[in-house]
């Protein structure tokens, strides 16, 4: 019985670890980038602008939230656009609706003007290390009431999550297996002890 | 018989992952809260505790912006990092924010008169695990800014510590996983698998 558990944790912990290892390398670079925003990406973004004709959407200031994202969205398929939505502004001085959209490695920020129904955008396609920045903070705390309103930033949350508590579960299946053995006893208790005690120790000088 | 990198390899899988275990832990589930904002126990912004104090201080002796705020914040027992812009005006008045997980602080100063009003704000303990999350000093935005405290720089090496860390897990994993010939259609399925998800997001294709 014992021999077939650790068989399967074994098992489990190298293919959900192969699974998740682009993942986990996707999240591990995008902290030392943007820990580190002076290195050099290589990438300068690529800006344009162009303007298309679309109807707009008559009572959209009026609506709040999700409601207002929704139909936006009408909007950005009319201009042939994509992405999650930000906070959407209008300005009621001359009737212009902002509608700022992004997705990994780009960002547009759509203005139109309603009684015209000129949308002008413009465009930012912002490079392939920037796209690991987007996926590393996005969802994240900030937009709660319309954060998730594009179906990819919704399975993206799911994968964000599943990341974070997979790479739990193979940590926890890892000390199993390291525990089972017993050539590695001695020194992995002392990493494990040097390891709590120095985030134990750090957390307690920062916030203490 | 393993080879010697494969034995390697092994070695630093293990003590890479048994020293990171407990700070890979913190960032997974913080990560999680920041991502659900909506969950009940992430709601610590409104729970916030909010003080207010007056106080007095010496003449500091620096004389740049950043000089000044630390030595009012050594006199004023505040702790933390200097963020955003430091303000002041000809009349002698001098505001700057210092932040350190946990405790968001807004100094209002008077150089002339001696006089500071030090407005605190408090959050619990899942707010303090949000912003250790990202407290790392630096914004994207301005790649000029470094951390101004010594503690964030030791806290941001320790993040840069840990994405070294699970490199090096994936890349010993993947070499174990490889050396060994009796598992590895399974685990090319898996990987490959992984890689095309992955692509998929990063290119935006979905």
């Amino acid at each position: 019985m014992r021999k077939r558990i650790y068989i399967l944790a074994g098992d489990l912990h190298r293919h959900i670890g192969l699974f998740l290892s682009p993942f986990v390398l996707l999240f591990a670079v995008s902290v030392i980038l943007l820990n580190h925003p002076g290195i050099p990406l290589g990438t300068p973004a690529e800006s344009q602008a162009r303007s298309v004709q679309v109807h707009s959407i008559p009572g959209l200031e009026k609506l709040e939230g999700m409601a207002r994202v929704q139909h936006a969205r009408q909007i950005l398929r009319q201009a042939g656009l994509s992405g999650e939505i930000g906070p959407i502004g209008y300005s009621s001085r001359d009737g212009r609706l902002t509608i700022p959209v992004s997705r990994p490695g780009y960002e547009a920020v759509v203005e139109v003007t309603a009684p015209t129904g000129l949308a002008s955008i413009r465009e930012r396609k912002t490079g392939f290390w920037d796209s690991l920045i987007y996926l590393h903070k996005m969802p994240g705390p900030h937009l709660a009431n319309i954060r998730g309103n594009w179906l990819v930033m919704r399975v993206w949350a799911w994968s964000a999550d599943g990341t974070a508590w997979l790479a739990i579960f193979l940590s926890v299946s890892g000390v199993y297996l390291w525990a089972v053995l017993r050539s590695e006893r001695h020194v992995g208790v002392f990493l494990i002890l040097a390891g709590a005690i120095s985030l134990v120790g750090s957390l307690y000088a920062i916030c203490g | 018989m393993p080879s010697a990198v494969e034995a390697w390899s092994r070695k630093l899988h293990i003590y890479f992952g048994l020293y990171f275990l407990f700070f890979l832990w913190l960032f997974c589930l913080s990560g999680v809260l920041l991502n659900h904002p909506k969950w009940r126990i992430t709601q610590f912004w409104p729970e916030r505790e909010l003080s207010t104090s007056e106080l007095r201080f010496s003449p500091p002796r620096d004389r740049d912006d950043l000089g000044v705020a630390k030595d009012l914040m050594d006199q004023l027992r505040i702790r933390g990092e200097v963020t955003g812009s430091i303000t002041h005006s000809p009349s002698g008045g001098f505001d700057f924010r210092a932040v350190r997980p946990g405790d968001i602080y807004e100094v209002h100063a008077d150089l002339v008169k001696g006089e500071a009003t030090v407005s605190r704000i408090h959050v619990n303990g899942w707010g303090v695990l949000s912003m250790i999350h990202s407290f790392s000093g630096v914004r994207r935005i301005d790649p000029t800014l470094r951390p101004n405290w010594w503690l964030t720089g030791m806290w941001r090496f320790s993040m840069d510590a840990l994405a070294a860390a699970l490199a090096v897990l994936v890349l010993s994993g993947i070499y174990i996983w490889y050396s060994r010939a009796q598992s590895r259609s399974g685990g090319m399925i898996a990987l490959a698998l992984g890689i095309l998800a992955l692509a998929g997001f990063v290119a935006g294709l979905f």
